[in-house]
Order: C-alpha cells, then sequence, then structure tokens
C-alpha cells in the first residue's frame, strides 16, 4: 500500500511537470512567445534567473527528501547519541550556499534593468515612431502626433520601427499599460508622463491590456496592437485620413467619460496638442473635476 | 436635520441585495441562535467572567483563534466566490458584476490578512509566547485585552456592511489611491475599509507592544537574549516590525479619509495631490507586514523541526542573524511593488538587489531546518508534514519571489496571476501551514489533549494537493499573460481551462478544512484516548512542557531559571526540575473595560464611516472616558499567596 502511494505521488508530480511544459510551450502563453525584442530579452532574464536558481533548488529538494527518509524514526521513542553541537564555523557555513548565485542574479538585475529601462530607446537606423498613449475610463486612445490621427482600443506600427510611446491618463486612476508579447508593463498616470519603448520583429496582431484595478470596466480595458510592413502601416494611415471622425476637444470631452467595452473608433484629425493640454490639465491650480 | 440625526445614511442603505440579505439574515440568525444558547444553558456569567472579560492570555489566545476561525470561513467563501467566477467567465458576465466580485477579492485580501493570519498568529502568541519565556502573564494584562476586543471591533465593521451600506471598497486589499478616492468611489464601502483598519490596526499596534515589552522584560531568570526559544525570537522580530510600521497604516489611510471627506488633496490627482505617494506609504507599511505574516511561522518551523527530529537546531546563532536580517531588509524593499512606475533604472535596480538580498537569509533558514534532520529522528506528526510541506512550497514560492525582484522580470510579471501564486505560496505554505502545525503542537499543552493524529494527516494531504492544484494554474496563467483581478475574459485567451483547474484545487482546500472541523469535533468527542498528562506529549524542549497541560491560569507555580534555548530539554536530561519553593505573586483581575472601550470604538468607527457626528462624538468621548476611568483603578491586580498556590498545586496534583 505504501508503496502503491508512493509511486502515485511520482506520478502526480511528473505529470503535473509535463503539463507545466505543456502549458509553457502553448502559443497562447504570451510571455513565452515575445515577438518583439524587449519582451525577448524580459524572457531571457525570467529564464535566467530561473535556471541561476534551479542550480540551488533542486539539489536541495534532493537533499530535504533523502534527508527526511534516511533519518525517519524506526524507533521513535529511540534516544539519540549525544549531541555534538557543531562548530560556529560549520554553523555559519551554511549562509556561504545561497550567496554565488544571488551574488551572479545581483549583477544581471543591476546590468539588465539598465539595459531594459523603459525609458531607454531602442538603437535602429529606421526613424522611430511617437505614439502618445492617454488612459480613459475604460479605454485607451492613441495618437499619432506626427500623423496627426488617432484610435481608441487599437494600434497599428511598422515592424522592425522602434515605437516611442508617451503615456499619461485622464479622469482615470492609475493604470497598468500591458502588451505582453512585445514589453513588458508601464503606468499611466495623471499629469504625469511615462515613456515606454517597443519594437516589433514582425507583422502579427497582439492583445493588448489594462494591468491595474481601476473601476469596473477594467476587465474590457483591451486593445489590439497590429505590426505590419511599412507599406501597410502607410496605408492605413491614408485609410484613416478618410474617417469622417474629428477628435475635436468637445468630442474628447465626451470621450473622457467613463464607458465601458468601448468599441474601436477611428478619427482622422486630433486636436493639436492635445496630449500635453492633458497632462498639464492636472498641473493647474485648481483643477475641476 | 436629518443630517444630523443619520449623517448620510437612507432607507436605500439597508439590505437588498441577495448577499446583503443573506448575510444579514445569516449573522442575525447565528447571533439568536447563540443567544439562545447561552440563554438556555445558563452560561452567560460564566462565559463573561471565565472568558469574555479575562485578562489571561491562555483565553485570549483561544478568543483569538475562535475569531480568526469564523473570520477565515468569510474569507475562503469570498476566495471561493472569486474561482468560481473566472472559472465561468469566459466570454460572459458569470454571475457576479464588476463591481460585485472587486468588492469581494477586496474583502477576501483584508479579511485574510488582517483577521485570519494575524488573529491566528496573536492566538498562538498569547498562548505560547508568556509560557516559553517562563512567565504568569503578558506585561500588560489589559492592553491584551483590549487589543483583541480592538480586532473584534474592527472585524465586526468589516463585515457590517451587509447590514448597512451593502458596498465593500472594490479597490483592491490595500485601498489604493486614487482609486479610493471620492471621485471614483462615492459609496461607503472604502470608509468602511478605512476604518475596520484603523481599529484593528490600533488593536494590533497595542498587541505588538504588549508582547515586545513582555519579551523584553519578563523572561525568566537566566534566559538571556540569545536563550530565548526562536519562536519567541522571530515572534519579536514581528512585533518590532508592527510597532514601526503600523503607525505608517493608520497614518496614510487616515489621510486617504480626509481626502474623501474633508476635500483635502494628499492623494488626488489633481489639485497638486500626489497618488504615488499613497503607494510609497502604503507599501511602506505593506511590506513589513508581509513579514509580520511569514515570521512568526518560520518560528514555529524551528521549534518543530527540532522537536520531532529530536534534536536541537543546526544553528540557532544563524536562525536568529537570518531573523534580524529579514527584519531589518523589509524596510528597505517597498518600491519592489511598483517597479512599473517608472522610477528609473538606478532606483529599480538598487531595489530589486535589496530584494534578492533576502534570499540570502531566507535560505539560510531553509537550510537550517533541513540540516536539523540531518542525523536526527525524525517522527512524522502531522505538524512535521507541514513543515516538509512549507519548505516544498517557500522555495517554490520564493522563487517567484526573486523573479518579481528582478525589475525586467516584473515589467512582465507584474500585477499578474504569477503574483498572486507568489504571494499565496508565502501566505499559504508559509503562513497558513505555520498556523496548522503550531495549532497541532501546542494544542495539548492548552486543551490538555492532542488532536486526531490520522484526520490531521488527511487533512495536511488535502491541503497540499489543493495547494498545488489550485495555485500551480495560477503561476502559469500568469505566464500566459493574464492580469490579476479581471472578472471576465475573452474565450479565445485560452485561459479557462486552467481556471478551472485552479477551482478544482479550491475544492480539494475546502475539503481540507472540512477534515479539520472534522478532526477538532472527532478529538474533542474521544479526548479520553489522546489525554495528555504528562504535559510534555511530544517529548519537547522548551519551557511550556514544563507546565502541566492545560497549566494553571499562572502558568508557573516556581519560574524556573534558564542555561540554555533549550531549557526543559536541559532539564530531562540532567533530571532536575525547579525546587517546589512557593512564592506569593501577583495575577491580574478580569475586566470588561476592553470591551466597553471597543464597543465605543465601534460606534465611532461606524459613525464616522455614515459621517454621524454626534454618535462619532459618543464613541470618541466615551471610549476615552474608559480609558480615563481605567487609569484611575488602582486595584487591577490581586496577590496569591504562596500557601493558596501550594494548596492550588497539591489539588491539581491530586485531582
Amino acid at each position: 500500500m505504501k508503496q502503491f502511494k508512493f509511486s502515485l505521488g511520482i506520478c502526480a508530480v511528473i505529470v503535473g511537470l509535463l503539463a507545466i511544459f505543456y502549458v509553457l510551450q502553448h502559443e497562447k502563453t504570451l510571455i513565452t512567445h515575445p515577438k518583439g525584442t524587449i519582451a525577448l530579452s524580459q524572457l531571457w532574464v525570467i529564464t535566467t534567473n530561473y535556471i541561476l536558481m534551479l542550480i540551488v533548488v533542486i539539489p536541495t529538494f534532493i537533499a530535504l527528501f533523502m534527508i527526511a527518509w534516511k533519518y525517519r524514526a524506526k524507533d521513535p521513542k529511540a534516544n539519540l547519541a549525544k549531541e555534538h553541537p557543531p562548530s560556529l564555523l560549520k554553523q555559519m557555513s551554511i549562509w556561504l550556499i545561497p550567496l554565488p548565485i544571488i551574488a551572479v542574479m545581483i549583477f544581471l538585475t543591476w546590468k539588465t534593468t539598465h539595459e531594459l529601462d523603459p525609458y531607454k530607446p531602442i538603437k535602429s537606423d529606421v526613424k522611430p515612431l511617437t505614439i502618445q498613449v492617454v488612459a480613459l475610463d475604460w479605454k485607451w486612445l492613441f495618437i499619432y502626433p506626427e500623423q496627426g490621427i488617432a484610435a481608441i482600443n487599437l494600434i497599428h506600427f511598422p515592424e522592425r520601427t522602434p515605437i516611442n510611446f508617451r503615456l499619461t491618463a485622464d479622469r482615470s486612476p492609475m493604470n497598468s499599460f500591458w502588451l505582453p508579447q512585445l514589453s513588458g508593463q508601464i503606468y499611466a498616470m495623471t499629469g504625469m508622463v511615462t515613456p515606454l519603448h517597443i519594437m516589433a520583429d514582425g507583422s502579427g496582431e497582439y492583445v493588448g491590456r489594462a494591468a491595474e484595478i481601476n473601476g469596473k470596466g477594467y476587465a474590457g480595458m483591451t486593445f489590439l496592437a497590429k505590426s505590419t510592413s511599412q507599406e501597410e502601416f502607410e496605408k492605413w494611415v491614408a485609410e484613416m485620413k478618410r474617417s469622417p471622425l474629428r477628435l475635436s476637444e468637445k468630442i474628447y470631452t465626451e470621450l473622457s467619460h467613463p464607458s465601458i467595452d468601448h468599441p474601436v473608433t477611428l478619427y482622422s484629425h486630433v486636436e493639436e496638442d492635445l496630449f500635453n493640454t492633458i497632462v498639464m490639465k492636472y498641473m493647474q491650480h485648481p483643477t475641476k473635476i | 436635520m436629518k443630517h444630523f440625526f443619520l449623517g448620510k445614511l437612507t432607507a436605500h442603505d439597508l439590505p437588498h441585495h441577495w448577499y446583503t440579505i443573506g448575510a444579514t439574515c445569516f449573522m442575525l440568525v447565528s447571533l439568536l441562535a447563540i443567544a439562545v444558547i447561552v440563554i438556555k444553558t445558563k452560561r452567560w456569567d460564566w462565559l463573561w467572567k471565565e472568558w469574555l472579560t479575562s485578562t489571561d492570555p491562555k483565553k485570549i489566545g483561544t478568543m483569538y483563534m475562535i475569531f480568526a476561525a469564523i473570520m477565515f470561513f468569510r474569507g475562503m467563501l469570498d476566495a471561493g466566490m472569486v474561482w468560481l467566477q473566472q472559472a465561468i467567465a469566459a466570454d460572459s458576465q458569470g454571475y457576479l458584476t464588476a463591481t460585485h466580485f472587486q468588492e469581494i477579492f477586496t474583502s477576501h485580501g483584508d479579511i485574510m490578512v488582517f483577521f485570519v493570519t494575524m488573529g491566528f498568529f496573536f492566538g498562538l502568541m498569547n498562548w505560547i509566547v508568556p509560557l516559553q519565556i517562563g512567565a504568569r502573564d503578558l506585561a500588560f494584562p489589559f492592553m491584551n485585552s483590549l487589543g483583541f476586543w480592538l480586532t473584534v471591533a474592527g472585524g465586526l465593521l468589516i463585515n457590517f456592511f451587509f447590514i448597512i451600506g451593502g458596498h465593500f471598497g472594490n479597490t483592491g486589499w490595500l485601498a489604493v489611491a486614487p482609486l479610493s478616492q471620492l471621485e471614483f468611489n462615492p459609496h461607503t464601502g472604502v470608509d468602511y475599509l478605512i476604518w475596520s483598519l484603523q481599529l484593528s490596526g490600533l488593536g494590533s499596534l497595542l498587541a505588538g507592544i504588549n508582547f515586545t515589552v513582555t519579551i523584553i522584560k519578563k523572561r525568566a531568570p537566566g534566559m538571556t537574549l540569545m536563550k530565548i526559544p526562536l519562536f519567541v525570537w522571530l515572534s519579536l522580530c514581528g512585533m518590532i516590525l508592527i510597532i514601526s510600521a503600523f503607525p505608517v497604516l493608520t497614518a496614510t489611510t487616515f489621510l486617504l479619509w480626509l481626502d474623501r471627506v474633508m476635500g483635502m488633496h494628499f492623494f488626488t490627482t489633481g489639485s497638486g495631490g500626489n497618488l504615488m505617494m499613497y503607494w510609497n506609504l502604503i507599501w511602506m507599511w505593506g511590506h513589513p507586514e508581509v513579514y509580520i505574516l511569514v515570521l512568526p511561522a518560520f518560528g514555529m518551523f524551528a521549534e518543530i523541526v527540532s522537536t520531532f527530529s529530536q534534536k536541537a537546531i543546526f544553528s540557532y546563532v544563524s536562525m536568529v542573524c537570518a531573523a534580524v536580517s529579514i527584519t531589518l531588509l523589509s524596510y528597505l524593499v517597498w518600491l519592489h511593488h511598483f517597479f512599473t512606475m517608472g522610477a528609473g533604472a538606478n532606483v529599480n535596480s538598487f531595489f530589486g538587489i535589496v530584494t534578492m538580498l533576502i534570499a540570502i537569509p531566507s535560505g539560510v533558514l531553509v537550510f537550517n531546518l533541513i540540516l536539523t534532520m540531518f542525523k536526527g529522528n525524525v517522527i512524522f506528526t502531522s505538524p512535521m508534514c507541514y513543515s516538509i510541506g512549507f519548505i516544498v512550497i517557500f522555495t517554490i514560492g520564493g522563487m517567484g519571489g526573486l523573479t518579481l525582484a528582478s525589475p525586467p522580470a516584473d515589467f512582465q510579471t507584474h500585477n499578474s496571476l504569477f503574483l498572486i501564486a507568489h504571494f499565496h505560496s508565502m501566505i499559504v505554505g508559509v503562513a497558513l501551514f505555520g498556523i496548522f502545525a503550531g495549532t497541532t503542537y501546542w494544542f495539548p499543552k492548552i486543551f490538555g489533549f492532542k488532536l486526531d493524529e490520522r484526520l490531521g494527516k488527511r487533512a495536511f494531504w488535502l491541503w497540499l494537493i489543493g495547494f498545488f492544484v489550485a495555485f500551480m494554474p495560477l503561476y502559469l496563467l500568469g505566464f500566459a499573460g493574464t492580469p490579476r483581478r479581471i472578472d471576465h475574459y475573452e474565450a479565445s485567451t485560452g485561459w479557462q481551462p486552467l481556471y478551472i483547474i485552479a477551482l478544482v484545487g479550491f475544492v480539494i482546500i475546502v475539503a481540507g478544512v472540512l477534515t479539520q472541523v472534522q478532526q477538532l469535533f472527532v478529538s474533542i468527542k474521544e479526548r479520553k484516548k489522546n489525554l495528555d498528562t504528562t504535559g510534555d506529549p511530544w517529548n519537547g524542549r522548551t519551557l511550556e512542557w514544563l507546565t502541566s497541560s492545560p497549566p494553571p491560569f499562572y502558568n508557573f507555580a516556581v519560574i524556573p531559571s534558564v542555561k540554555s534555548p533549550d531549557a526543559f530539554w536541559e532539564m530531562k536530561k540532567s533530571h532536575q526540575r525547579p525546587e517546589k519553593k512557593y512564592e506569593n505573586f501577583e495575577m491580574p483581575k478580569n475586566t470588561g473595560m476592553g470591551i466597553y472601550i471597543s464597543i465605543f470604538a465601534f460606534l465611532f468607527g461606524f459613525a464616522i464611516v455614515w459621517q454621524i457626528i454626534w454618535l462619532a462624538i459618543v464613541g470618541l468621548v466615551g471610549s476615552i472616558v474608559c480609558i480615563i476611568l481605567r487609569s484611575l483603578d488602582e486595584h487591577t491586580e490581586y496577590e496569591l499567596t504562596a500557601e493558596e498556590v501550594e494548596k492550588m498545586e497539591k489539588a491539581r496534583v491530586t485531582g
């Protein structure tokens, strides 16, 4: 019976590990299937950290189970031979076990944090594209200042081109902008601008989300990101220019009211400097809310 | 006029949703049932004199445990509702509205952290800390009673929105600004959250001060700081964290309340308010808080592993150094909760690196436990099983934690279910497992009989398997890009199967909890079989096993003197027991003042939530007057003479 239970346990652990492996290799597991240079490097950091930690953790687990098995009490009443407390030097030596791995991890953290700083522009020969992002309750407004167009819950950008995001929020609490396959999160906050730099490796469609709770429309605050070739992007911009909707100040004020599951909307024209107006609104005193 | 008498209250605030009506009925019926039982069995006098007004830490500890257990069922119900919603809400709204769903996980978090985990720990510390340091009582017995009743008042207030108001905060357990501002949360839910945390936070602060002073001042002769048992050491670290961190919580939530009610602008989006400041402040309390939740558990595991390996802890010094370094480092890592706020690479890497440093003392803890078993004679009782489970889950959770500690990795895992899986590994695998292990271990000391071992082991396996089935899918969902706290999602994301597996895990955990309830009932029914007549059922090592089970209300007739951390073990080895030389000593009288103050404090909390000014004044003045009255009372103790003690000791031996 005991042996049966033991083998059952081993089987369960193996099935569990296989299931974990299956999920991680599945294409819907977004973080292990990055499509952009930043997300790829971030995945590298996660994987490297895990491999480093497993160097210590696997032997620890083996030692734990072997010791627990070997020194199980066959006779609970048996008195141990006289205890010899280990010397202080021996006692303190356990501090050395995690030290080298942690040292490597600390070095990596310093290095990768600076390399993958969201503030740092991506080096490339291609001219970067700037997209301004405004988190509203509960939708994302994307403004293309160079093209003078805007869209709600949809971004379109050329592949292999660095994208400079500038994020802020309006009439919305703290928001987190997350495009898992292209990069990690950054917060969008009222009265502040946070930068984020990404670059897609190829063409594709990616789902983006809000990742910080911000009220009842939170779960529906998703957007679609499309990366295509430069020509297709230009075609899209030209198409946008034909849209009958224009983002005037009046329309924007209406837009900034809370709405849930806002449909994708395209605007052929944006009020100039709208993004800065939104940011500066919170700098003035007093603000009417 | 109406505003003067009723504040913001309207008829609309009475229960009118299915869940508020249900909860109100349930609470009223339970209260009625308890009242009927107490009156029918004529137990009121006994209940009041022996329990409610008691200043005996063992009794207050038991009341803490009962209170925490009740709150645990509330928190567990919340967890089940959240998981059920997420398992069915693919391409649909599920059975809960978004706001209701958010209120549920918010109250789940607050209840589990403030009332369940901290409640159980205070209960266990009340039981064991005085016994382990050879003290008859805590330093401030009345403050202990007051702290407990303030926690109860807070627990009552956090559930009171069911009866009046109908809304809780939907902000997440920390009431993050600016979502918790009036602009985004106009109803009184956030006020309930703020004031229940104010009351219970005050209770925790009082308990923290009390235990710190007790441990510093009331140790048995000979027990120097490096000879106190490890549970006491790690509790001391936790209590010092409470003293230094809880005032930050009180101040921060109070400022938030000023924003909400007085129209101030500390954390508002406009008018010079700084929302990021709230996050900094709340996590300056919040990170020490999570160590408050795990440090006492580390101490319990150290004692349990040492006892059941029948061997001294491998390195007592390392254990203490590890605990102290974790305590110090925990103040320096709060920013790792929001690397994504964009603080810049230098700041982020500083906090990431300090966080990684915590892995060193944590690793030392684990190696220390494993090496304690090495060459031991390890008896696998259920507390020992929980300890092994702890090592496994703590290590897995720790790997998740170190991943989150690296800012670039955190950008991808922050606010995802990966994070949820990480901290539940810590809270369930460390804090709760510690509580279960500690309760099983010390239960015979307090009640005089052991818990049923067979059912205890079954509960352990259900908890362990349930934990893995429930939380491993959450780690994976994090990698699938699932943000935390979403009430519905598109089926095309492919998340649903993993959510369903997690729900199955929850069902297994519930089976574990029911087994524990069964274990308690069976053990009480068959207590004759598991009676502990020796006072030392596990062949223990520390002072609590020196006295009888259950101990007399004065714990020790003669205060023992101590020569090593394993004081009782030394006594057993050398066949020496303290001489029976009785002396006069003083014991605290019972007092109902803690209850009166807490009733007034509750009224104050309720009134301030609804802005009923006259009631708030009544509550505030009432509690202050009670405190003054209590301070003027000089007869709070009575003397037990040596003869009385001798008589009682003799009666206990023969009876």
